[in-house]
């Protein structure tokens, strides 16, 4: 089998999109925009682009409308700046949310099927953290396509890319970066269908490549999300940001972790504990149910922790419920039908007249590649790789800081891929790279080595062990002691992966080396996310140290983290960019390092 | 309520080096509200990691999992143990691959080569109408939108085309005309033409027998013989 590891061959393009979903898409379209004719070549994982994870956004996009009498974009940028516990970077907040309405416009006269008021003019919702007057009410923010609006900007991409003349390659994924006099000319790709290598040189390359929330037990992610974009980057010597920001959707079905969309409390629903409480009062008592993710999840382990929880008897995980027993009909069947049908579908309730089941989920990585406005990478502060693009959420430039806001990710996919696709036009006029010498050797080295290990080890039981440690102690709740025992473990397993043998030495969609290749990257992701964890002592947003409960000014900046041997961490630090704050402007106050409280 | 069932899965392999097919049977005990993908995950951590699946988001919203199960076309993920012991009346189940493209390896199937066909009705505003780029929101009453809402949920997982009991080399399938018909109902299209072209072309529309065995199936319960039949009847045409 060995010769067949090589490069089969070598395809050139404009600009390499490693990742098809909502952020790669987009920056895809606007190459075409700009440079109709230009040669795009995009790389997805899974079986086609329309099957990305991008597609089972359920709520909404956030934008404000600057129609709209009460709200405000500045309002926009204090909730998020608010919501990231003081570390996203402003420059950032207020170029996206400067730029949310115009991208709606440009989906909707695509032809995304966004729903409609009365009037026919877009309609609107509120979601969690989302306000009008810096915390006085609820804003009416969002614009959403039912509760499917990632399937909605996803099949508007889709054929907006192929109307442009975009190349596929479906069922492949990107096993190494490559690199010419410092400058980024491309990866080569394995095309898991063929069984092959094949080098893409190109004059921009940009990750698209989405989460890694496989990393925990119960994700809503999907089967694909398993972090193989941050290994690119340690890899190739490139820092990851902020691995420890980490965030737990607070309403996971039980079981397989499926998300039951914030939109579900949006329209009233209400979390109860065992004994029926609407416990929510206790802890965030004006926004109560629909304050901030990180908040809730921590208000539900809270409950089962101190034995408020209910067991499931089937999947044995407690939980708690949520209640939409009492909304209307109408609620049901025309707001919330495909999250209703989730119950259903996948647990045998009906939440017309049942409880839920609903605990918190692994759901959203805050953490990534660290890049500037227009998503090209940072190898450290200002230094910027030439070439190198990562947007979305496999990227933090960084616009959710250590929390995202519910529809602030389909806005940061849309928005920072267009910046990138603009960026990226530019360097189509430079002039072709040679491949580089070695291209390939780190690819085939790690591939003969899973090929060729013998032993007694499962490849399942590995990956299950890593999710539950990860769960367990490096989840919703965190202490220096359950970290170091996470870290300790992981170095354990890591070895252990030495004694797995793969069955089958086919390269031909053969998913247990897919698997196999999938573990390596797992299990270093784990590594940085714990590492990042236990070097950050304080506490915000996603990431809770029960040990250092509050924020700590030292801790103001982001992480930096590298690692090119498995389990050695160096750290470095950004500053998070605090120009709305210093800028004094009107309200610039409301920019400072505030308290989080609602 | 029974927690635990005892499964015979017959499993439809494929070996792409020696073009070899077979039936392999896999015995196992699961819980009542596993999903069949959970199952297979079990089988391949459990019993053997070389079984060949395909899937993504695993809740029913991407269509990557669609297999056969006892002959009925349908989403692996959003098929719970004891509603398959129930609907089919049976704790034995046989699964193959949907035959609508390629086979690859054991169920996984050449999903890009079927999208081909959806690819080929444009699915997307050929020619928009005339406001586009004046900063400004087409205006569409949800009354118009709720003609043709229903058929935006299709998520191409092919159980229809599967279904349908007309040839896939002659006609384009079930989700494919419901993508043209989408468009054709967006009144922000006015490549009309171009459209009503390809929907009534040598694969278009004409090829469905109304079996409308592509409603019976549809995971995402879209009654696609229905937009099949608005085009049958004429009423795009102005």
């Amino acid at each position: 089998m060995k010769e067949k590891l090589r490069i089969g061959s070598t395809q050139y393009c404009d600009v390499l999109v490693i990742g098809a979903g909502g952020a790669g898409l987009r920056c895809a379209a606007e190459v075409f925009q700009r440079k109709p004719g230009a040669r795009v070549l995009a790389v997805t994982k899974v079986a086609h682009p329309q099957k990305s994870h991008t597609t089972t956004a359920q709520g909404g996009l956030a934008a404000v409308d600057p129609k709209d009498p009460i709200d405000k974009p500045i309002y926009h940028m204090f909730d998020t700046w608010k919501g990231s516990d003081c570390m996203a970077d402003q420059n950032i907040v207020r170029k996206i949310v400067d730029a949310a309405w115009e991208e709606i416009i440009w989906l909707e006269n695509r032809g995304m099927h966004l729903s409609r008021d009365i009037d026919g003019k877009l309609s609107k919702r509120t979601f969690g953290g989302h306000t009008v007057n810096f915390g006085e009410a609820s804003a009416f923010r969002a614009v959403y396509e039912a509760d499917r609006t990632g399937k909605g900007i996803i099949d508007t991409l889709w054929g907006e890319a192929l109307r442009g003349g975009i190349v596929f390659l479906n069922q492949s994924m990107a096993t190494e970066l490559l690199f010419s006099k410092g400058r980024c000319v491309g990866a080569v790709i394995f095309r898991q269908k063929e069984g092959e290598f094949v080098a893409v040189l190109a004059k921009a390359t940009v990750l698209g490549m989405g989460g890694s929330g496989q990393v925990f037990r119960v994700t809503t992610n999907c089967r694909q999300n398993t972090g193989d974009y941050l290994v690119l980057a340690l890899e190739a010597g490139l820092p990851v940001m902020d691995p420890e920001a980490v965030q737990f959707h607070p309403t996971g079905i039980v079981g397989p972790g499926i998300l039951a969309s914030e939109t579900l409390r949006s329209v009233g629903g209400i979390l109860r504990n065992k004994d029926l409480e609407a416990f929510m009062v206790r802890y965030a008592p004006k926004m109560k149910d629909l304050a901030p993710r990180d908040l809730v999840s921590r208000a539900i382990e809270t409950e089962i922790r101190e034995g408020r929880g209910i067991m499931n008897p089937d999947h044995k995980i407690e939980h708690v419920w949520i209640d939409v027993r009492h909304l209307p009909d109408h609620v049901h069947d025309v707001q919330i039908p495909e999250v209703a049908s989730f119950f259903r579908k996948f647990v045998n309730i009906d939440p017309k007249k049942e409880l839920c089941p609903i605990r918190p989920s692994n759901h959203y990585h805050m953490g990534g590649i660290p890049t500037d406005e227009f998503g090209r990478v940072e190898k450290g502060p200002g230094e910027v790789i030439p070439g190198l693009f990562a947007v979305g959420e496999c990227a933090a430039a960084s616009f959710h800081g250590f929390n995202r806001l519910g529809t602030n990710s389909l806005l940061e996919l849309i928005t920072m891929g267009k910046f990138a696709g603009e960026k990226a036009v530019e360097l189509i006029g430079e002039k072709s790279e040679e491949m580089p010498a070695g291209a390939g050797e780190r690819t085939f080295a790690q591939f003969s080595g899973f090929l060729g290990a013998a032993g007694k080890a499962s490849l399942g039981e590995i990956r299950q062990t890593m999710q539950a440690v990860m769960t367990e102690k490096v989840g919703v709740f965190r202490v220096a002691k359950g970290l170091q025992e996470a870290i300790s473990k992981l170095r354990e397993l890591q070895e252990k992966t030495g004694e797995i043998t793969i069955s089958g030495k086919s390269l031909t969609m053969n998913q247990e080396l897919i698997q196999r290749w999938e573990l390596k990257n797992l299990l270093a992701v784990s590594m940085v996310i714990a590492q990042g964890a236990l070097n950050r002592r304080d506490s915000r947003g996603g990431h809770f140290r029960e040990d250092y409960p509050e924020r700590h000014e030292e801790f103001n900046d982001h992480t930096l983290t590298y690692m090119t041997e498995f389990g050695k961490v160096n750290f470095g630090k950004r500053p998070v960019d605090m120009s709305l704050f210093e800028a004094k402007g009107a309200n610039y106050e409301k920019f400072g390092m505030i308290e989080r409280k609602y | 309520m029974q927690e635990m069932y005892d499964l015979t899965l017959r499993i439809k392999r494929y070996n792409p080096e020696e073009k070899r097919s077979w039936m392999q049977e896999y015995r196992l005990q699961a819980g009542r509200i596993l999903r069949f993908t959970d199952v297979f995950r079990k089988i391949n951590n459990e019993i053997d990691p070389t079984l060949a699946w395909n899937s993504s988001c695993e809740h029913a919203q991407c269509g990557t999992c669609s297999v056969l199960v006892n002959g009925k076309p349908l989403l692996a993920c959003e098929l719970l143990v004891e509603n398959a012991v129930a609907q089919f009346g049976t704790t034995t189940f046989t699964i193959k691959p949907i035959p609508i493209a390629p086979l690859v390896r054991d169920l996984i199937v050449d999903l890009e080569k079927a999208y081909a066909r959806v690819e080929s009705v444009k699915p997307y505003i050929i020619a928009p109408a005339e406001n586009r780029n004046q900063g400004k929101e087409y205006q569409i009453t949800p009354q118009v939108l709720d003609e043709y809402v229903e058929a935006t949920r299709c998520i191409n997982c092919f159980c229809c085309a599967t279904a349908c009991i007309s040839s896939h080399k002659n006609f384009l399938g079930p989700n494919a005309i419901l993508a043209s018909v989408v468009r054709l109902m967006d009144p922000r299209e006015q490549a009309r033409e171009e459209r009503l072209k390809l929907l009534y072309s040598e694969r278009g529309v004409y090829r469905c027998h109304t079996s409308k065995a592509c409603s019976f199936v549809c995971p995402k319960e879209i009654d696609v013989a229905h937009f099949i039949a608005l085009a049958k009847e004429g009423k795009f045409k102005r």
